[in-house]
């Protein structure tokens, strides 16, 4: 299956189509940036459909990271898919950043716990973690960081993504060993295709997972401070 | 010439599908609008992130509805047009990007539109009027006097130097307790009310520029409801009377002036156009209908669902720019601010 992947959510702009069955890239562009994702994407996708031939038709799926991450980044990403997916009739499916990160950590030879964890500002991280036997230790969710150092398992710990620096500090301070691995600024776009072609698109649709309420002041509270 | 609209600038989600007739003037195959006001109703106004949130949420679904209703297939289309500001810009952003990429998998033109021109324009869509003619724009986030000349072609007569008209409206009905959005609140409450029974400013009147200020008279409304103490329905009606009459004592004067400053710089108005949220008013239609007769000038008032935030109207200024070879570039940027006339742009204090 050819699989248009798409992630503008944290510190890059990433496109590309991969061939599930075949574990080939046929098209790959990625750009390092902490905004102007919506300017850049046409771009890239552009770029992306040029090089394919014939070009955007032959996709088949198209999956997008929907978060947690930039509010904006997450919301230009998805309505990016979603229009794809209507113009090329294929389905959507979201795929989290957290899942992206971990994603080339999991498998490996090293068989440690993982750890993926994105700043989410105020002395807080979204953070989700992976014991070493595979299991879902803690679902994605937002955390102060002192709070998700006190869940992170003893033994080896590798922990990626933007709040890895954070998260790994916290852990040290509390004695336990872990190594910094992984992408960090943003996910690998290749990880973001695999984990979408995998995905079934009844249960993961493309939806955004801010895992944070907008920053709002309640009516109630507002008119009591006036 | 077919076209498809998307509008995300506030609080309304909309897609439609327009096409021109050959005799000018424009049919709506389908005008999907999904309006967030149960949403922001607890805050008193729109709240930017709540909006966005939306707005990513139902855009796709009710494109998917719109091509559906009008039996049109993306590949039928001339051209894919969204609305690129003014506006909050985490609403554009989903709009914009989804115009791009639908005009990028199915290589149509993207037309980037002015949300305020497709406004101004809609009176071509409904009456495929002729330029130039003169255009009152007031809703929550607008209010402006437009000589439109042209399509791309807006001399700004006059604007508001402080709050939008619905906002002043939304601000007064949120201290009079009356909920949101504001307009048709304070309507109905004016409706029993004595317009007479407090003495509101009304500001700027007689001014020889075409500008707007509605601060001033917020204010006065808020020292009212202070000097009155607790408020009975009475008070709130009649407060919401002598406001609306305020409201629209000010909107005939500058309109009657900025009739004025058309006339001087592109002669007789082919039409006075109303257009936006504001537009609704039942007071200020009647108002301006009057002051159109007593002028000499032709009332042209889109129906109502063309007056308030819709997809149609994008829709229609796309098939407008299309028409004349002007498409936009996938890099063109959302606009938060976008006055329609650049050289306008220093004497207004930031606000449209």
């Amino acid at each position: 299956m050819k699989i248009l992947a798409i992630d503008t959510a944290l510190g890059a702009c990433s496109a590309c189509v991969y061939e599930s069955t075949t574990g080939q890239l046929l098209g790959f562009e990625t750009l390092a940036m902490q905004r102007g994702h919506a300017e850049a994407l046409p771009g890239l996708v552009g770029k992306i459909r040029d090089q394919l031939l014939p070009g955007l038709d032959q996709v088949e799926r198209v999956a997008v990271t929907v978060g947690p991450g930039s509010f904006t980044g997450i919301r230009v990403g998805i309505a990016a898919a979603r229009a794809l997916g209507l113009a090329l009739d294929v389905p959507v499916v979201g795929v989290s950043t957290l899942s992206a990160f971990a994603a080339p950590l999991l498998g490996d030879e090293s068989r440690a716990a993982v750890a993926a964890a994105i700043d989410a500002r105020h002395g807080a991280i979204y953070v989700m973690m992976i014991s070493a036997s595979g299991a879902m230790q803690v679902t994605p969710r937002l955390l102060k960081i002192d709070q998700a150092a006190l869940q992170l398992p003893s033994g080896t710990l590798r922990i990626c993504g933007s709040g890895a620096a954070l998260l790994a500090a916290a852990a040290r301070q509390r004695g336990l060993s872990c190594d910094m691995s992984g992408a960090l600024d943003a996910p690998d776009i290749s990880y973001v295709a695999r984990l979408g072609a995998l995905a079934d698109p009844a249960s993961a649709p493309p939806d955004p997972l801010y895992l944070k309420a907008p920053d709002v002041t309640p009516p109630g509270r507002a008119a009591a401070a006036s | 010439m077919l076209v498809l609209g998307i509008e995300t600038t506030c609080d309304e989600t909309a897609a439609a599908i327009v096409r021109s007739r050959p005799g000018g003037g424009g049919e709506i195959l389908a005008n999907e609008v999904m309006s967030q006001i149960a949403l922001h109703a607890s805050y008193g106004g729109v709240v930017p992130e709540i909006a966005a949130r939306a707005h990513v949420e139902y855009l796709d679904h009710l494109i998917r509805r719109a091509l559906k209703t009008a039996d049109v297939r993306l590949t039928d289309l001339d051209g894919l047009a969204a609305a690129a500001g003014p506006g909050l810009i985490g609403g554009v952003l989903v709009g914009l990007t989804t115009g791009k990429m639908l005009s990028l998998a199915s290589r149509k033109p993207l037309i980037a539109i002015n949300h305020l021109e497709a406004h101004a324009l809609t009176a071509r869509l409904t009456d495929a009027l002729e330029f130039p003619y003169l255009a009152l724009l007031v809703s929550g986030g607008h209010s402006q006097l437009l000589a439109v000349r042209g399509v791309g072609d807006y001399l700004r007569l006059g604007s508001t130097v402080d709050d939008a008209a619905g906002e002043a409206f939304d601000k007064v009905a949120k201290l009079l307790g009356l909920g949101y959005p504001g307009g048709p609140m304070i309507e109905r409450a004016a409706a029993t009310g004595d317009p007479l029974r407090f003495a509101l400013p009304r500001p700027m009147l007689g001014r020889p520029k075409a500008d707007f200020s509605f601060s001033g008279l917020k204010t006065a409304v808020r020292l009212e409801v202070e000097r009155a103490g607790p408020l009975t329905p009475a008070i709130v009606n009649d407060l919401a009377a002598s406001f609306q009459a305020a409201m629209v004592d000010v909107m005939v004067d500058r309109t009657r002036v900025a009739m004025r400053a058309f006339r001087e710089a592109c002669g007789h108005p082919a039409a006075l156009v109303l257009a936006g949220g504001v537009a609704a008013n039942g007071a200020i239609r009647g108002a301006m209908l009057r002051l159109a007769t007593e002028t000499g000038v032709r009332p042209v008032f889109p129906p109502l669902a063309l007056c308030t935030d819709n997809g149609a109207m994008i829709a229609w200024a796309g098939i407008e720019r299309l028409r004349l070879g002007m498409v936009d570039d996938l890099s063109t940027p959302a606009r938060q601010r976008w006055p329609l006339d650049q050289q306008g742009e220093s004497i207004h204090h930031g606000k449209a």
